[in-house]
């Protein structure tokens, strides 16, 4: 064995994991006044990493040269590319958290330690060339992830989040290591590589009941219908950081997970899971749209809106071509950007007290009192309707583009239809701010750390961000390709 | 299926362990019954000053910290499980083996400086 | 012959305990019969050759978990005879429930039977490394050549002691906190600085 190599191609998780236990340390030592300090500290760690998985993304490394610990993690460029997300995001959910905690009195200097876990996890979870691997890192993710949700532990709303994500993701956890356990019992091996060796020929029906339930196991995770049940009710009830965390970071995880899962180990055996993944986007389409429209609160409805995009993403994933692999990226790139916008402009508003408005009633008008936030706020919710002047139009349009050419016409065709039920709750949003009475509850100032992001996010989902579209499909397909998907 | 006879002396050895508890159990009772007199009332066989009620319910709402000690008892059990094979392997891992189980110990060290300097292992 | 009737054994007493569990009123009584029938699989463990899964078992199962299970038991104090109420308005469904489980049984394990086994592959990982035992085979490879994923699992545990500090833990005040023990200061007193000699007047105490 080459440790030297391992170490190298691990180095982002060893950074991660090293200045976690030191800023653990730190934390027990000086208390919870140093949060503010660990926080900036944390950050520029993810920073550090960005730079680390920087040449494997723009190289699209592959091949066995990226493969640590006898396949066991691989630091490939599609890995890469998830981790660049992940990075990116886990920094923005740093930089709006101090200010939300403190002003509830709730900081605390554990928070940017259970981030930092919880990126290591998921960086573990999209470098998986192994079941066992698969399963730690999604452990460590989820488990920092639970204390996450209820981190306000004196708000009832919060405590029940944690613990419905608990109880909800231990049975998801459950559920896959069945599945699991049935694809190791039947191939015989957990390495991803032989076990889409050993499923070349045909598939027998316990490995097929194992891909099952591994693939149910991970639905549950990426919040797709018909295991999306715990979305809403975590979202709502979980801090607003926290939520904007669980949104974006282990999102992407969850889907790059499943994408190198399916395509990579169950590669040979696509029809096998299509239907199902096929029926999960149409069902998290239809389900996301449907159950945003009666809802008033606004994480609510991000919520169900998160359900309804991985409907769009595992469209690209039904596809199972490389160039549906890389319409997946694209979209997790533009979805991560519009969604921690979102959450960042909810963050802004407060009301005259200082609480956080997060009633759709409280928002009415909301263009006369902060047209800024309005606009931006606004723009969101077009892009994420997928309306073509805005940035998230593009991502929909890979996505189907990548469906008509693996001659899935007819899913594509649904899918369209689908997203104008969606387009319907997103215009309401933007009805609710310009045109009805307003309602006077938002008011205050903001930080500049959350205009620095708001504006970062909305220059990139505005028209602007198809600027971006040559050098993100270039990067997506290069890791895509990396993913090594020939039969 | 494995050779069940190497598990012989475990289960002599609970043999004996039953049949010695038995015997401190129901030796002093028969031996009380057979020499002395046997005429129990209620308030004979109450509680005396010290002791419990023996029959209540027993789900009271207790403090919250026996739950903190159970988790931080499981984690450092299941560390020391790990030490187990280590120890039996330690001639085929060699030193990177036994690296692996510093860096893991070491890991452990750090939460339980942490616990310690949080002052969960303090009981009010 | 011996084996046969100790798995026999074990096995009926696993699945007995485990009905027992789900059948008796008193929840801490669920949790004994939990950990009876924890030894049981233990029992069985030790019969397939997994002497170490069996240690596992008793150690981290019946010795932490079981405990932490009836803590919790107790602590929640829930009123089980009013949850058992809904029961028999409920019982409709949780048959279809559990007839769809039945049915999802009987085709896997008939599908399993039909269909053309092949277990495992000839060059998989999973190829049975024998030293002497296997807790030696277990360490051989849990300390080699899966390094990293141990060392993981222990970045899961600490994050586990972490969540559970950040959850339960509270400060308290230093009011109510209690005096710090300083042996070092106990041992240098002596009589001449710990006592005085006081007369106070008639019907006045003394500030100490």
């Amino acid at each position: 064995m080459d440790f030297g190599n391992y170490l190298a191609l691990i180095a982002p998780e060893l950074l991660i994991s090293i200045s976690g236990l030191v800023l653990l340390l730190v934390a027990a030592w000086v208390g919870d006044s140093a949060a503010r300090p660990i926080s900036i500290l944390a950050a520029l760690v993810l920073g550090v990493a960005c730079f680390m998985v920087g040449p494997a993304l723009f190289d699209g490394a592959s091949g066995p040269d990226t493969n640590a610990f006898a396949g066991q993690f691989r630091a490939d460029g599609f890995a890469a590319f998830a981790k660049m997300l992940i990075y990116l995001s886990g920094i923005a959910c740093l930089m709006i958290a101090p200010a939300f905690f403190e002003r509830l009195g709730a900081m605390r200097a554990e928070y940017p330690i259970l981030i930092l876990f919880s990126v290591l996890g998921t960086g573990i979870m999209v470098s998986s060339g192994n079941l066992i691997t698969l399963y730690i890192g999604l452990e460590l993710n989820s488990l920092a992830a639970y204390v996450l949700a209820s981190f306000l532990r004196n708000d009832g709303r919060s405590a029940e989040a944690g613990l419905k994500y608990f109880i909800l993701g231990a049975l998801a956890s459950g559920i896959l290591l069945y599945g699991m356990s049935l694809v190791y019992g039947f191939t015989g091996t957990t390495d991803f590589t032989l076990i889409r060796a050993a499923m070349t020929l045909e598939l027998s029906t316990g490995a097929l009941f194992g891909l099952i339930f591994v693939l149910a196991g991970l639905a549950f995770k990426i919040a797709a219908v018909p295991f999306h049940m715990w979305t809403p009710d975590v979202y709502e009830g979980a801090p607003t950081p926290v939520t904007t965390f669980f949104a974006s970071a282990p999102k992407v995880a969850a889907v790059a997970l499943t994408v190198r899962v399916s395509l990579d180990a169950f590669g040979l055996q696509a029809d096998a899971w299509r239907q199902i993944v096929i029926f999960a986007a149409l069902a998290s389409i239809v389900l996301g749209a449907l159950g945003a429209i009666g809802q008033d609160n606004l994480k609510r409805l991000l919520a169900y809106s998160s359900i309804n995009n991985v409907g769009f993403i595992l469209i690209g994933l039904a596809a199972g071509t490389p160039q549906g692999a890389s319409a997946v990226l694209v979209y997790l790139a533009i979805y991560v950007v519009m969604t921690i916008g979102s959450f960042v402009a909810i963050l802004m508003l407060r009301d005259a007290d200082g609480n956080y408005v997060e009633n759709i009633r409280d928002i009415a008008g909301l263009s006369r009192a902060k047209p800024l936030i309005a606009l931006i706020l606004a723009g969101m919710m077009l892009s994420l309707a997928g309306l073509p002047p805005m940035f998230g139009f593009w991502g929909k349009f890979v996505v189907f583009q990548a469906a008509v050419q693996a001659d899935l016409i007819l899913l594509a065709a649904l899918g369209i239809a689908a997203s104008v039920i969606g387009a319907f709750y997103y215009l309401k949003v933007v009805k609710v701010m310009f045109f009805d009475e307003p309602a006077g509850v938002v008011q205050g100032r903001s930080e500049t750390g959350h205009w620095v992001l708001l504006i970062g996010t909305a220059i990139i989902v505005s028209p602007l961000g198809y600027l971006l579209t040559i050098p993100l499909g270039l990067l997506a397909d290069r890791a895509a390709v990396s993913l090594s998907l020939l039969p | 299926m494995v050779d069940l006879s190497q598990y012989l002396p475990i289960l002599i050895f609970l043999g004996i362990a039953l049949a010695l508890s038995c015997l401190f159990v129901f030796l002093p009772m028969g031996v009380s019954r057979l020499t002395g007199s046997h005429n129990p009332t209620a308030e004979k066989l109450s509680e005396y000053e010290c002791g419990f009620p023996a029959f209540e319910d027993p789900r009271s709402q207790f403090d919250v910290n026996f739950y903190l000690i159970a988790i931080l008892f499981i984690i450092f059990d299941l560390e020391a499980a790990f030490l187990f094979p280590w120890a039996v392997s330690l001639d085929l891992t060699g030193w990177p083996g036994w690296i692996t189980m510093m860096i893991f110990l070491f890991e452990l060290i750090v939460g339980f400086a942490y616990a310690w300097k949080k002052g969960a292992l303090e009981w009010e | 012959m011996l084996q046969t009737i100790a798995f026999y054994l074990f096995a009926t007493l696993v699945v007995a305990s485990a009905v027992m569990v789900i059948m008796s009123r008193n929840p801490v009584h669920s949790v004994l019969w939990l950990i009876l029938s924890f030894f049981n699989a233990a029992g069985l463990m030790v019969l397939v050759g997994a002497e170490f899964i069996a240690m596992l078992l008793v150690i981290v199962y019946v010795g932490a978990v079981a405990v932490l299970f009836l803590f919790v038991v107790m602590m929640l104090d829930i009123d089980f005879a009013s949850m058992r109420a809904g029961f028999v308005r409920n019982a409709p469904l949780g048959i279809a429930i559990a007839l769809v489980l039945l049915a999802e049984l009987v085709l896997g394990i008939g599908a399993y039977r039909a269909g053309a086994l092949i277990l495992g592959t000839p060059d998989g990982t999973a190829a049975p490394l024998l030293f002497e035992s296997n807790i030696e085979s277990i360490g051989a490879l849990l300390y080699s050549r899966y390094l990293f994923l141990f060392e993981s699992a222990g970045i899961i545990l600490l994050v586990a002691m972490i969540g559970a500090i950040v959850l339960t833990h509270r400060e308290r005040p230093a009011a109510h906190r209690r005096a710090h023990q300083d042996i070092g200061k106990q041992v240098r007193r002596n009589p001449k600085e710990a006592t005085f000699n006081a007369s106070p007047e008639i019907g006045k105490g003394i500030d100490l």
